[in-house]
């Protein structure tokens, strides 16, 4: 029986009288990917917010562990969640070397950080070659691939990534999602949420259906890619 | 007045002198900008809350130099980071706009202002003339070089200097620039903001003491004090607004027009000189010589 790592029960998130979140649970088992999937609008990013202590949670309580998680920002990540958020953010006036070292802000100050940037060099060897460059002179796709070698330099338990094929394009976005994979393969769990709904539930073992701030369908990715609803709505096919 | 190369030599010497402790303030003014994107006019009140601990504390208390520079330095530092807790983190948790926090600020400036009035009172106070090394130097041609003069100089470079390391060789100070560019991510990795930021202020009110000390001792020490750093402010918006070598550079330019201007045509025109630079600079280049494009920041 595999063990519960990251639990969110009944979650309820509002933004001033709009109701962005309205009861949503989840669970993430250790080593799993789990996607999100959803229409824009529907609550995903929120979710993630939510999880990272980013947003207020109005009701709902969030697990790592069977232990509650902070609400604090900076306490979520010191306990094993790093996100990488919509849109990359990564810090353009910084250096790609940079970007990484900030990534570790959590780390030991006395940590030995070479066997992390050889990890995500070797997920993503063009990092390697960018290392002095700024952030900001980066492709999109690279990018992307820096905001993420980013958060995993925090040596996460469960990586977060908020829309990560946003902006890019298909080859770079089955690049990122095979590392991705490796990445699980080596013992970090996946939380993702997409609105290419397709890759996502490609990538993942479960799924779960976000509907205007609440649960329409979760179950196994590979039910979900035949299910007729769910193609219908979501994978731009016709029952 | 005739141009004489020797009035320029000393008016540059002037200059410079000035536009150093002009650089002290702004960079502190800069540094808060960077982060929370308003300008925070309490930065004057931080200066004079420096000045009248160096004050009392060799004057009353009759701690040495050192002690006193080193307790005024901390007691300015302090009083932002309680400015920053009571006046401004109840609103930056309340709203984004930054125009809020403004008028806090100007609102902080004149409490501590008032507070030294009714306090001490609004008279004028000089600091021991033993207080600093009081010689002056004569080159050629009558240019003198005063002993505060360099030592105004090599404290600015001493204290910008370390502000660098810190930024650019600590892992705050990676942190800090970090959330200078973006304040949220910041976060996500994993930084506490809320340290950050008074982290920041207490450097920031460290700077403005270093600068209250000595405006106080090329002027005087009075509660309106800190009035003077609008000229500092005028630096950094000229230099551009949250850079920190900007801040340094329109600093010293700000401080020869003045020096120079009083040297060559009138020293009531010192003010109107820097109040037409930043009119032209607003005019011509409104993020500054090294702002960020205002397109980018919003």
């Amino acid at each position: 029986m595999p063990k519960i790592l990251l639990e969110a029960q009944d979650i309820h998130v509002n933004y001033g009288a709009i109701q962005a979140l309205a009861g949503f649970s989840l669970k993430l088992m250790e080593n799993e990917i789990v996607s999100v999937i959803g229409a824009n609008g529907a609550g995903k990013s929120t979710f993630m917010n939510a999880l990272m202590g980013m947003v207020k949670v109005s009701k709902g309580d969030i697990f790592l562990d069977g232990y509650p998680l902070s609400s604090k920002n900076y306490k979520v990540v010191r306990s094993g969640l790093a996100l990488v958020p919509e849109g990359r953010r990564v810090f353009a006036p910084l250096t790609v070397e940079e970007n990484l070292r900030i990534g570790a802000f959590t780390r030991k100050e006395t940590a030995d950080l070479q066997e992390d940037y050889d990890w995500v060099f070797s997920l993503f060897p063009i990092l390697k070659e960018r290392l002095n460059q700024y952030a900001g002179t980066l492709s999109g796709g690279e990018q992307q691939m820096l905001a993420i070698a980013r958060a995993l330099m925090a040596r996460p338990r469960v990586l977060l990534l908020d829309e990560p094929s946003l902006g890019l394009a298909p080859i770079i976005i089955r690049e990122i999602f095979r590392e991705l994979k490796r990445v699980n393969e080596q013992g970090v769990s996946i939380l993702l949420v997409e609105q290419n709904a397709r890759q996502a539930l490609l990538l993942s073992h479960r799924a779960y259906v976000l509907q205007t701030g609440r649960l329409l369908k979760e179950g196994l990715s590979k039910d979900l890619l035949e299910d007729k609803d769910i193609k219908a709505a979501y994978l731009g096919q016709s029952a | 007045m005739a141009f004489t190369f020797s009035t320029f030599i000393q008016q540059v010497i002037n200059g410079l002198s000035l536009g150093s402790v002009y650089a002290l303030i702004a960079v502190g003014y800069s540094l808060v900008y960077s982060i929370l994107l308003f300008s925070n006019f309490a930065h004057g009140g931080f200066l004079v809350v420096g000045g009248y601990a160096c004050y009392y504390l060799l004057t009353q208390w009759g701690y040495g130099v050192s002690v006193s520079m080193f307790g005024a330095l901390i007691a300015s530092g302090i009083t932002a980071v309680i400015t920053e807790r009571l006046a401004y983190k109840p609103i930056r948790e309340r709203t984004s706009l930054t125009l809020y926090l403004l008028i806090a600020s100007m609102g902080v400036n004149i409490i501590i202002e008032n507070l030294f009035v009714v306090t001490v009172g609004g008279r004028i106070r000089a600091l021991p003339q033993n207080t600093f090394p009081t010689g002056v130097f004569s080159l050629w041609g009558g240019v003198t070089l005063s002993a505060s003069d360099i030592l105004s100089l090599v404290t600015a470079v001493i204290f910008l200097g370390l502000l660098q390391v810190f930024l650019n060789r600590t892992r705050w100070g990676l942190a800090i620039r970090a959330a200078a560019c973006d304040i949220r991510t910041a976060g996500l990795m994993g930084v506490n903001v809320t340290f950050l930021i008074s982290l920041v202020f207490f450097v920031a009110g460290v700077l403005a003491a270093v600068g209250g000390i000595f405006l106080s001792v090329r002027y005087s020490l009075y509660p309106q004090l800190g009035s003077i750093t609008t000229k500092a402010f005028i630096a950094a918006v000229i230099g551009g607004l949250g850079s920190l070598p900007g801040a340094v550079v329109g600093s010293l330019i700000l401080g020869l027009a003045e020096m120079l201007t009083a040297g060559f045509i009138s020293s009531q025109m010192r003010d109107l000189v820097v109040y037409s630079l930043l009119v032209i600079m607003l005019l011509i280049r409104p993020a500054g010589f090294f702002g960020k494009e205002i397109s980018e920041k919003i």
